[in-house]
């Protein structure tokens, strides 16, 4: 996982009992005596329902866990797990907004001594609940005063924000930091943030190579890199890099020099990103890698000359499986719930960039992997009996998932595009020409209530939260 | 609170420094954790030590403490890099009771840079040390595809050198046996056959990558070939892929083993039509590899039959990618790997 601290093990204090989940058992018990009752519920094809055409007789570990989680999906899928309700006439049930919501404002109070864990994750908490709550259509600018004063505590003189008080800043922290100030807006969140700080700090993670490590003594990774140019566009920040830093004295003039080639050099032979040059294709890296180059220029550009296409939407593709319909995260791993946006994000920059022309305010004619599907395994298989979204059935919902997969839902529900308009005319405009216009897809599966509103592709925050920050950092310019 | 550290003779000369989460402001602060006292007191004196700098014994010993509550401290880790280093210290030990932490913490990745920073080290190991391999092997028994012990491998093949190294490429095919669909480690089989490996240009997942000079279709594409090299690679994967036709992973191999060597699809036409037998289709990566052959070489309409039977029976979930497919050879782009090319400015 790219992003800091995962809750893998995460449990909110109010929500502590388990989903049932043991429907193996069940299922074969009343495939016995009543074989009706196994019947998927009308409206669901087939696809959704029935293993995938092709099985190969060898066993290995990785088929053991990917039949055990078919057995646990596949009354969800079917629409006949107990704990499911509110059907459509697509047998999808519908969004559980209210104790969503419920579970997202609980989950930005206080946690019991067992999440320690979390301790170098306090922004990340608080950006997936505002996130998640600003989906559903919550004001978050109710919280402007709580979040600055948490998060005040956690900037570093020397630029940047760490995990927690007295911890050295880092790039995923920072970047949940900013994203959750954007969030709440304002005179007073923005000017929390030391800009020319920032900027000296950031300067100094640039590595001669052209990507970031995500703190000093850290790791370089892709995140990093999206983390940084994440902070840098919505803060409007030089992208001279600052006198002194490593990567400037190795000849390096910006921020941006060698970061396309660096991201060109993870794409992986399979066609996918890999966190790192060398490793493994990796869903959650692709979307870091490929948000990343958008902001860097516009997709239609510079995706084509970094990236094998063809090799990449192969790749991407290929995550979305069967009867699940959910996302994967690499090769011959299992369906995710927190892919739905690492994957589906991608979707909406790739088809933007072979869309073409930035000028074509149509939303795009064709989507090229199964809204319908991530729909059906979001709602079907990812909601948990009392609130919060899950990886699969039988896991804990946590609020990471809860933000990620309502990203996902929300990414499928509308068409993300790019216009010649942009509310910024400086650097980066592109990143501010994205615009969204609700699916009216006649194949949509979901209701009209399970809508959620629609999240920047680039910055996953309202379009407003990070227009608003830009703008406000295009009036603050820094003098360097 | 009497606490361990604040009764401690060793300790008297340091001023903690309490935690500010906020609560002190007067409003209340999100996603306040109720931490136990003994972090608490532990991290109050790590807050006061890093403050000052300072390379001491007993902030060592403050860092595994702090390490043994809350592993995910990142802070905690690169502090007590830094220690280890000032201070000279064992790092053959150091290893060992990391060994230890990263059994028992399988999840954490901050371990894994850790490790990288201190193996980094040249002074302390100008060679490969071996029983490396064995640990990670270890790590692997627990699982097999953890993504932060495969990057610190493929990191430890670059830093030492160590494509060649017969023990690479043993445990590949130890794990392939134990699982032939662990993708990660075919992952790691390419890099060690096709990686680049002049470490005076920054690492790529494929040669070639990242030079400007280099059309991204052309990533991957080896200068010089060692043609037995490939023919072996390519019945490596024959293999694996006759023992589970339905595999990803050595059919893209494969494809990856065909792009380094700057050769078509085409010469695997015979053995991949094997699994697509009229009524028996036992590959949906055979029919895909096929529509692919049929592209390469201008028999558009096999290609749709091809890429019709993966929409419609084999792999309808991606309907619309393989419409997709269809589609981009309607426009009359022949070879798919070519054709954006022209896009390219």
């Amino acid at each position: 996982m790219p992003l800091i601290g995962k809750p893998r093990k995460v449990r909110f204090p109010n929500a502590q009992k388990p989903t049932p989940t043991s429907t193996l058992a069940s299922t074969k018990k009343t495939m016995s005596t009543a074989t009706d009752s196994n019947q998927p519920r009308p409206g669901i094809p087939a696809l959704f329902t029935q293993p995938p055409p092709i099985r190969d007789p060898l066993i290995t570990e990785t088929i053991d866990l990917q039949n055990a989680t078919l057995e646990k999906c596949l009354p969800f899928l079917k629409g006949i797990h107990s704990t499911q309700k509110d059907f459509n006439k697509h047998g999808v049930p519908a969004l559980q907004r209210d104790i969503h919501t419920g579970f997202l404002y609980d989950a930005l109070e206080d946690y019991p001594e067992g999440f320690v864990a979390m301790d170098a994750s306090r922004p990340w908490i608080v950006y997936w609940a505002l996130a998640g709550l600003a989906m559903l259509g919550e004001e978050t600018t109710r919280f402007r005063e709580r979040v600055i004063t948490t998060l005040r505590p956690m900037q570093n003189p020397t630029g940047g924000f760490g995990g927690g008080h007295g911890q050295t800043s880092h790039l995923a922290g920072s970047y949940a930091a900013i994203l959750s100030l954007a969030m709440v807006g304002g005179e007073e969140a923005f000017g929390l943030v030391d800009r020319n700080a920032m900027w000296q700090w950031i300067s100094r993670l640039k590595q001669r190579d052209g990507g970031f490590r995500v703190c000093e003594g850290g790791e370089e990774d892709v995140r990093g890199a999206y983390c940084a140019m994440t902070l840098i566009s919505l803060l409007d920040l030089p992208l001279t890099l600052a006198p002194g830093s490593q990567a400037r004295e190795a000849g390096l003039e910006s921020l941006t020099s060698g970061l396309p080639e660096y991201l060109s050099r993870c794409q992986t032979f399979e066609g996918g990103i890999s966190g790192s040059p060398g490793s493994e294709a990796h869903g959650a890296y692709a979307f870091c890698a490929l948000a990343c180059l958008s902001i860097v220029g516009p997709p239609e550009e510079i995706f084509n000359r970094h990236m094998d296409i063809p090799l990449l939407v192969s790749w991407l593709s290929a995550r979305q499986s069967a009867p699940e319909g959910g996302l994967s995260g690499r090769t011959n791993k299992l369906v995710d719930g927190c892919y739905s946006h690492w994957v589906g994000g991608c979707w909406p920059l790739l088809e933007s960039s072979l869309e073409g022309k930035p000028d074509n305010t149509e939303p795009p004619a064709n989507s090229l992997f199964s809204r319908e599907g991530l729909t059906r395994y979001i709602l079907g298989c990812c909601q948990g009996v009392d609130g919060g979204l899950r990886d699969k059935p039988g896991k804990y919902v946590d609020s990471y998932h809860t933000c990620y997969v309502m990203a996902g839902l929300s990414a499928t529900q509308n068409h993300h595009y790019r216009t010649d308009s942009s509310v910024s005319s400086g650097n980066f405009s592109s990143s501010f020409s994205w615009k969204t216009s609700p699916s009216r897809d006649p194949g949509n599966v979901f209701s009209r209530g399970d809508r959620l509103e629609p999240m920047h592709p680039l910055y996953v925050i309202p379009h407003k939260a990070a227009e608003k920050m830009r703008l406000w950092s295009e009036t603050q310019p820094l003098t360097v | 609170m009497e606490g361990t550290y604040s009764t401690d003779p060793e300790w008297a000369s340091v001023t903690p420094i309490d935690l500010d989460d906020g609560s002190s402001s007067g409003a209340m602060p999100l996603a306040t954790i109720a931490y136990p006292a003994d972090y608490l007191e532990a991290t109050s004196y790590l807050r006061a030590v890093m403050a000052a700098n300072e390379m001491s014994e007993r902030a060592l010993n403050l860092t595994k403490d702090v390490i043994s509550m809350n592993p995910a401290h990142y802070t905690v880790w690169i502090y007590r890099a830094k220690i280890l280093f000032a201070l000279d210290k064992d790092l053959n030990e150091e290893l060992s009771w990391l060994n230890d932490v990263s059994l028992k913490y399988l999840k954490n990745y901050q371990i894994w840079h850790h490790r990288q920073v201190l193996l980094s080290s040249k002074a302390h190991f100008p060679t490969f040390p071996p029983k490396e391999a064995d640990f990670l092997m270890e790590m692997f028994a627990q699982d097999s595809k953890n993504y932060h012990v495969w990057t610190y491998r493929h990191w430890l093949v670059r830093h030492f050198g160590l494509w060649d190294q017969p023990r690479e490429l043993e445990d590949v095919e130890f794990l392939l046996k134990a699982d032939v669909r662990n993708n990660s480690a075919w992952n790691h089989r390419y890099m060690l056959r096709f990686g680049p490996r002049d470490t005076s240009l920054p690492d790529a997942g494929m040669v070639n990558a990242g030079d400007l000079s280099t059309a991204p279709a052309e990533k991957g594409r080896l200068s010089v070939v060692d043609e037995d090299m490939v023919d072996g690679e390519l019945k490596f994967a024959q293999e694996a892929i006759l023992r589970a036709p339905e595999n990803r992973s050595p059919w893209w191999y494969a494809r990856g083993v065909l792009r380094a060597a700057g050769r078509g699809l085409g010469e695997w036409e015979e053995f991949v039509g094997g699994f697509v037998s009229e009524g028996a289709v036992k590959s949906s990566h055979a029919v895909e590899w096929l529509a692919d052959v049929f592209s390469e070489t201008e028999r558009e309409s096999e290609a749709v039959r091809m890429l019709t039977m993966l929409k419609e029976e084999f792999d309808p979930i991606r309907k619309n990618y393989w419409d997709y497919r269809i589609r981009k050879l309607d426009q009359g782009v022949v070879d798919l790997g070519k054709g954006i090319e022209t896009l390219a400015v």
